[in-house]
């Protein structure tokens, strides 16, 4: 009942709501990520034991963003989590050559799951602000996202410290989204 | 018969025999006189020999713990640069045991820095993660009392990786201490992981949808091995972790507390007011090249900070007060404001007015001593008189083009 009403509110304001999950790599820079997506953000005294998630409200929409990952022994958990997640964001350290390998498969492992076969895919090719950064277009060949088929995908290139593309990437999953409901 | 002694007393009425034995008792007296002299003499040597070797032991030790205090300082600011000292002036022994065994007795260390530290991807930093599990004593307790118990000495970090590997050690841990309860490890640190996100669903204020206990039971479906957990156990475990969030001890790393445990040198001195010249009583906390004032001795927080860089410190006479000395700015050739802080009467931080701060002690030891103290804080930083150039540089092009 209660869940209704809000959903009604939202509905009557045009508020919606998105659920992402945030992926990527050690030290690609996801918590920084989370730490400079500041709008509208619930600011509490004592931050809760846990994983970081964040609600950011941009453009009318509250993201919630998860910081998840882990081995494979978890993904069963995740499932359940992701079952209504709209957007997938991951982050690439495009600085970091010698693991670009294992940043495409674990892209490839996670669209594979069937609950995420509905979630955008968001790729932010993060660090661009050091001198050996490879290009977005670099990044986007290694982590083979040309390949991917049936999936709306965008690459942003970030550099998280100074918080640059974080939210033109948030632009697009808006864009997006509103697309999707239109359909 | 007269007897002349070598004092010159003169000894009356006494014959021949009775003379000479006087004069064997002085001698023999000036003799003992002169060898209690000398053992008193010895006696003084040997005690300032030992007072100066207890003083080097002692300087010696509260060197030690200085360095110890700096290092735990540094480890909370930043916990890999302040470990890599701690390890450097042999503080804490090379070796991932020593260092898991520092982090669990977490003796004035912030246990958010422990929990960074622990949650490093390197080799040592596992191995020392480790280590730090094994401190932990599991046996006979269930899971989430023991999890309780484990997130208590440190703080867990938000990112998952991290979460995931302290999950891990974790849970090999708790296998260890208590056989047979699960049927593989593994199914134990899918099962503490999904408590941490259980935890963050119920508790973090970010997280809208909270899960119901149906939810929980579903999500741990098949984790046992292929087989399910029991429905009791984990309704337990959810209604534990609903009715009480994970919590860590107040943290006291992160304050000025451990400033003032060890310091250089405590004690009560008057202080003279800046604006107004009146006198105060304050208790003075002398610490890391910085004096600290409050109004009580069991106050936590100081009325006032002054950082000792760069300033200067002499004795004074005061027609008021006795023992003064004041420690002054002094740049080229003017008496300058002094960098300080202090809390003003309605609680706000604000800039102190010192161009001097003149302090009034109790006795002549007890200046002199502060003194002493005060001068080996003081620190010269060689930027700071370039910076001071500069600025005043600029300032004049400033004010020129005005």
């Amino acid at each position: 009942m209660g869940n209704a009403t809000q959903k009604l509110f939202s509905s009557l304001l045009g508020k919606q709501e998105m659920r992402i999950m945030m992926v990527g790599l050690d030290a690609a820079g996801k918590t920084t990520i989370l730490y400079k997506l500041k709008l509208g953000e619930i600011i509490t005294t004592i931050p809760t034991i846990g994983f970081n998630v964040k609600t950011v409200e941009y453009k009318n929409i509250s993201f919630t963003v998860w910081d998840v990952g882990g081995q494979d022994k978890n993904r069963p958990l995740w499932r359940h989590y992701i079952q209504n997640i709209q957007g997938l964001i991951f982050v690439v350290d495009s600085n970091d050559r010698e693991r670009i390998a294992e940043a495409k498969e674990e892209l490839y492992r996670l669209i594979s799951e069937d609950e995420l076969r509905e979630a955008s895919v968001l790729v932010y090719a993060n660090k661009q602000d050091l001198p050996n950064a490879m290009t977005v277009a670099a990044v986007t060949d290694k982590i083979g996202l040309h390949s991917l088929r049936n999936r709306e995908w965008y690459i942003q290139a970030t550099c998280a410290t100074t918080g640059d593309g974080l939210y033109e990437g948030l632009d697009w999953l808006v864009c997006n989204q509103i697309k999707k409901a239109r359909n | 018969l007269i007897v002349m002694t070598n004092e010159n007393v003169l000894f009356d009425g006494l014959n021949e025999a009775e003379g000479e034995i006087l004069k064997e008792i002085l001698r023999r007296k000036e003799i003992l006189l002169q060898e209690i002299q000398r053992l008193k003499d010895e006696i003084r040597d040997v005690d300032e020999d030992i007072e100066q070797m207890e003083e080097t032991e002692e300087t010696r030790s509260s060197n030690q713990a200085n360095q110890m205090l700096a290092g735990v300082k540094k480890f909370n600011a930043d916990a890999k640069k302040g470990m890599k000292y701690l390890l450097e002036h042999g503080h804490i022994e090379n070796n991932p045991k020593s260092v898991a065994q520092f982090l669990y007795r977490g003796e004035h260390l912030n246990k958010s820095a422990i929990g960074d530290y622990l949650g490093e991807r390197n080799d040592f930093n596992i191995e020392v993660l480790k280590e730090f599990v094994i401190c932990h004593e599991f046996t006979n307790k269930c899971l989430d009392k023991s999890l309780r118990q484990f997130l208590w000495s440190f703080r867990l970090p938000g990112e998952a990786q991290k979460i995931d590997r302290m999950m891990e050690a974790f849970a090999a841990r708790y296998c260890e201490c208590n056989p047979g309860v699960f049927r593989t490890d593994d199914t134990c640190y899918v099962l503490s992981f999904a408590i941490i996100m259980l935890n963050t669903s119920l508790h973090n204020p970010s997280v809208k949808d909270k899960p119901a206990l149906e939810r929980f039971i579903l999500m741990n479906r098949g984790i046992n091995d292929g087989a399910d957990l029991p429905n009791e156990l984990l309704s337990v475990i959810y209604e534990s972790i609903k009715k009480e969030p994970f919590k860590i001890p107040e943290d006291d790393g992160s304050n000025l507390s451990t400033a003032f445990f060890n310091p250089d040198k405590e004690g009560w001195l008057l202080k003279q007011g800046g604006r107004y010249k009146t006198w105060k009583r304050r208790w003075f906390i002398l610490s890391d090249n910085c004096l600290y004032y409050f109004e009580y001795t069991s106050d936590k927080e100081p009325k006032g900070i002054i950082p000792l860089e760069n300033l200067q410190i002499r004795e004074v006479t005061d027609p008021r007060k006795p023992n003064c000395f004041e420690m002054y700015l002094h740049e080229d050739g003017l008496m300058q404001t002094i960098k300080a802080a202090k809390t003003d009467s309605e609680g706000r931080v604000v800039e102190g007015k010192h161009s001097t701060y003149r302090m009034s002690a109790a006795t002549i030891d007890d200046k002199e001593d502060w003194i002493r103290c005060i001068r080996k804080s003081i620190s010269k930083d060689p930027y700071y008189d370039m910076i001071a150039a500069r600025k005043r540089k600029a300032e004049k092009t400033e004010n020129n083009q005005l």
